[in-house]
């Protein structure tokens, strides 16, 4: 299975680099932190205030972390090496979404606790509701934030152009996912919200599917 | 495994690099590429081993189009170039074990050990590679570019940062695919290298392939 290899790869990548994850894990909890205090220290809205930190953190947080995944492959021409293969590109963009996912679902169970201990919310019970929109936005976090990245390999300004193309693209999922984890938390009858999930998973079936189309052309104009 | 380069044109910035480079690379030949720097030879060799696309022109294996058989092509193109093309952070093992599988391999980690013997790595084949010397890096890299046993193997400089030893082991590979009758395509400035098995020596001069007597 092409995927798992590549995904496999990348996740040691990931682990090996200690002052990547360092920076990432720190950034992350700062934004966390310095959220908390600008809308404290008495929140009006714990359950909204704590689910824009959350989501805003780890939006930034994932540039970070999309930026180190598509350095991965340009480093000392990897990326040509992955070409050379003759593996299947789509497996190839699987491989590296799912190691960006798995990434991301990382920072998110860090930042989860310290932002219910911040801002005073969510219990046990709500958990499981909370982890599935998790899953739902970071697929579709991934699944786009892997393709703009290998979008944006090569150019001078790469950072930039990644954030410039993720915001816009994402702007339903982030709107799903503060919504619902607002409503999970209590801030509002989650009934009133559940058609976001339907949104989040399309943006999600979008992403991958314009994957499936453009990724082998993306790689291929790369140079 | 027969490619061809055809009338192929490339140029960086409205700089033109080649300007019709046209060359046969068939089995049993090790074909020895040169010409001073800046004229073209590793862009071309990126070009013939499919990394690059040619501006016109057209690169055909067995007669057709390589962008009909990429795939294909690719796992049977061996490539060692000035960058490594390995991550830096993986041990010599895990990269070759790692491009083996992604090209379908299924024993893969002996290939990469029988390869890193080969080439006198065994003893470092666990460190992470970030630490090599140049001439270690290199052997990695003729490693990667001899996993698939390709039908046609490009080394772009693969003399840079070798000791004695390391001369001798890619002439030696040079050799073997000579008698395999399969095809090298040997990018070097030094005349003498190629350890005697060169059979055609071709010049990049004005953008073109030129014969050399």
């Amino acid at each position: 299975m092409t995927f798992l290899v590549v995904m496999r790869k990348d996740l040691r990548l990931f682990v090996r680099d200690a002052r990547f994850l360092a920076t990432l894990g720190l950034f992350s909890a700062s934004l966390v932190l310095i959220l908390s205090v600008a809308f404290g220290p008495v929140f009006t809205e714990p359950a909204r205030e704590a689910a824009a930190t959350v989501w805003a953190a780890l939006f930034f947080a994932g540039v970070l972390g999309l930026t180190r995944s598509l350095e991965l492959e340009g480093e000392s021409g990897a990326g040509d090496a992955l070409r050379l293969s003759g593996a299947d590109p789509f497996a190839l963009y699987l491989g590296k979404t799912l190691a960006n996912f798995a990434l991301l679902a990382a920072v998110f169970l860090l930042l989860l606790p310290l932002t219910a201990i911040f801002y005073d919310v969510g219990t046990l019970r709500e958990l499981p509701g909370v982890l599935g929109v998790a899953a739902l936005a970071l697929i579709g976090y991934s699944a786009w934030g892997t393709l703009f990245a290998a979008l944006a390999r090569g150019l001078q300004a790469r950072e930039l152009l990644l954030s410039v193309l993720l915001f816009p693209s994402l702007v339903p999922i982030w709107i799903g996912a503060v919504k619902l984890t607002h409503a999970y938390w209590g801030g509002a009858p989650v009934a009133e919200v559940k058609d976001w999930l339907k949104v989040m998973a399309v943006m999600d079936v979008l992403g991958l599917a314009l994957a499936a189309w453009l990724y082998e052309a993306v790689e291929e104009a790369g140079e | 495994m027969i490619l061809r380069a055809e009338a192929v044109t490339k140029r960086f910035d409205d700089r033109p690099v080649l300007s019709g480079a046209s060359l046969s690379l068939e089995p049993g030949q090790v074909v020895h590429l040169v010409g001073p720097n800046g004229s073209g030879k590793t862009t071309f060799a990126r070009i013939v081993a499919t990394l690059l696309p040619p501006d016109d022109g057209e690169i055909l294996v067995d007669d057709v189009p390589v962008s009909e058989r990429r795939p294909q092509t690719r796992r049977a193109i061996g490539f060692a170039s000035h960058a490594p093309l390995l991550y830096l952070a993986l041990t010599p093992v895990e990269n070759l074990e790692f491009f083996a599988r992604l090209s379908g391999s299924r024993d893969g980690r002996r290939r990469a050990l029988e390869l890193l013997e080969r080439f006198g790595l065994e003893q470092a084949a666990h460190r992470p590679i970030a630490h090599f010397s140049r001439g270690m890096l290199q052997r990695v890299v003729l490693c990667r570019a001899l996993l698939n046993d390709p039908e046609l193997l490009i080394l772009d400089e693969p003399y840079a940062g070798l000791d004695d030893a390391g001369v001798l082991a890619v002439n030696q590979v040079l050799a073997e695919i000579r008698k395999r009758g399969r095809t090298a395509l040997l990018i070097a400035h030094d005349k003498e290298r190629g350890g005697g098995v060169i059979t055609r020596t071709v010049r990049l001069r004005n953008g073109r392939v030129e014969e050399q007597t």
